[in-house]
């Protein structure tokens, strides 16, 4: 038996691509249906989490855009810079938006009240560490597309270069994994 | 052709990747020790806070809220990131630096300030610190 490449044909792109957007049509449901929770606060989570979950996603899809840059292959930098700019814009998106929901975290009768008075930890440890590893994912990925139009097209013929800048895109979607976690964590146990 | 490939390749400099690097470490350092020293008294959260004003939502009371001294931490960030980014490229956008060792350092002193978020592990080295400057 012969093990050569596998290659799709096409009724196995449909597939693929069907299954991808039903997943992520299900997985945008989840941040969307914060916007009908009975809560004074239900638009700033509903946008959190879209935001958050749309940079996790984007995240997600360009750590395999970066496997390639890593290995030294040639890859399509003016796309990849595209999606970089993207993802920097949502990180910004979630970092802005994190702000605005931290408000009424904080508030009088808020999540943080509720945590402290039950799961003190939850709060001290978990959050305080959140709260600050949520923010490296947008300067990161802005550092990375900055790079990448700084040097241009001739980036590719320098390997440590695109190397260093596909490093960079997966150390900022492990953040964005760490952040979004916990952010899933507390907004289960609490909801603003 | 392969003339032009070449010249690309000695025009590109290794400098500006450093630079970019280095001034994301000490942005989010400067995150990691405004907040350490904020959670030492309420002065000196007050201190850092004050750096955060401008920021709208920075300051209030009630159900509402306020994101708090959370803004000082991330406008002193800001600053050191973008100043310290400006400096190092002027310094080094003309030298081709070694970025197999630098890489190593990136990421591992990346772990090292994470870890510096995890309390239970940076309480007591903070406390140890800030007693050895006299701090409460």
């Amino acid at each position: 038996m012969s093990t050569g490449h596998y290659t799709h044909d096409n009724f196995g792109k449909i597939v693929i691509r069907a299954q991808v957007g039903i997943a992520l049509a299900l997985l945008l449901c989840l941040p969307l249906a914060n916007f009908w929770f009975p809560s004074a606060y239900s638009l700033k989570a509903g946008i959190h989490g879209l935001s958050a979950i749309l940079a996790l996603v984007v995240g997600t899809y360009l750590t395999h855009r970066a496997l390639p840059l890593i290995k030294g292959m040639h890859v399509n930098l003016e796309s990849l810079r595209r999606w970089l700019l993207v993802a920097t814009l949502l990180n910004l998106a979630g970092a802005i938006s994190g702000n605005w929901i931290y408000m009424r975290y904080r508030g009088q009768d808020g999540p943080r009240d509720w945590i402290l008075e039950r799961v003190p930890a939850i709060h001290n440890v978990l959050m305080e560490f959140k709260e600050f590893v949520s923010l490296f994912p947008f300067p990161l990925m802005l550092s990375a597309t900055a790079l990448l139009y700084y040097y241009g097209l001739p980036m590719q013929t320098r390997r440590d270069l695109c190397r260093f800048v596909g490093i960079t895109i997966l150390v900022s979607w492990s953040f964005l994994m760490l952040g979004f976690v916990v952010g899933l964590v507390l907004a289960k146990l609490r909801f603003v | 052709m392969q003339q032009q490939s070449e010249s690309n390749i000695q025009a590109l400099r290794s400098g500006p990747v450093v630079a970019a690097s280095l001034a994301l470490l000490l942005a989010f350092l400067t995150l990691m020790v405004s907040h350490h020293i904020s959670r030492l008294s309420p002065g000196l959260d007050k201190l850092v806070h004050s750096y955060g004003y401008w920021i709208p939502g920075s300051q209030g009371k009630g159900p509402d809220g306020s994101i708090g001294s959370y803004t000082g931490k991330e406008t002193l960030a800001i600053g050191v990131w973008l100043l310290s980014w400006l400096a190092f490229h002027l310094m080094w956008r003309k030298q081709d630096l070694d970025l197999a060792i630098w890489t190593r350092i990136f990421v591992i002193s990346l772990i090292v300030i994470t870890l510096g978020f995890f309390h239970p592990l940076s309480d007591p080295l903070v406390l140890l610190i800030a007693g050895f400057f006299g701090l409460p």
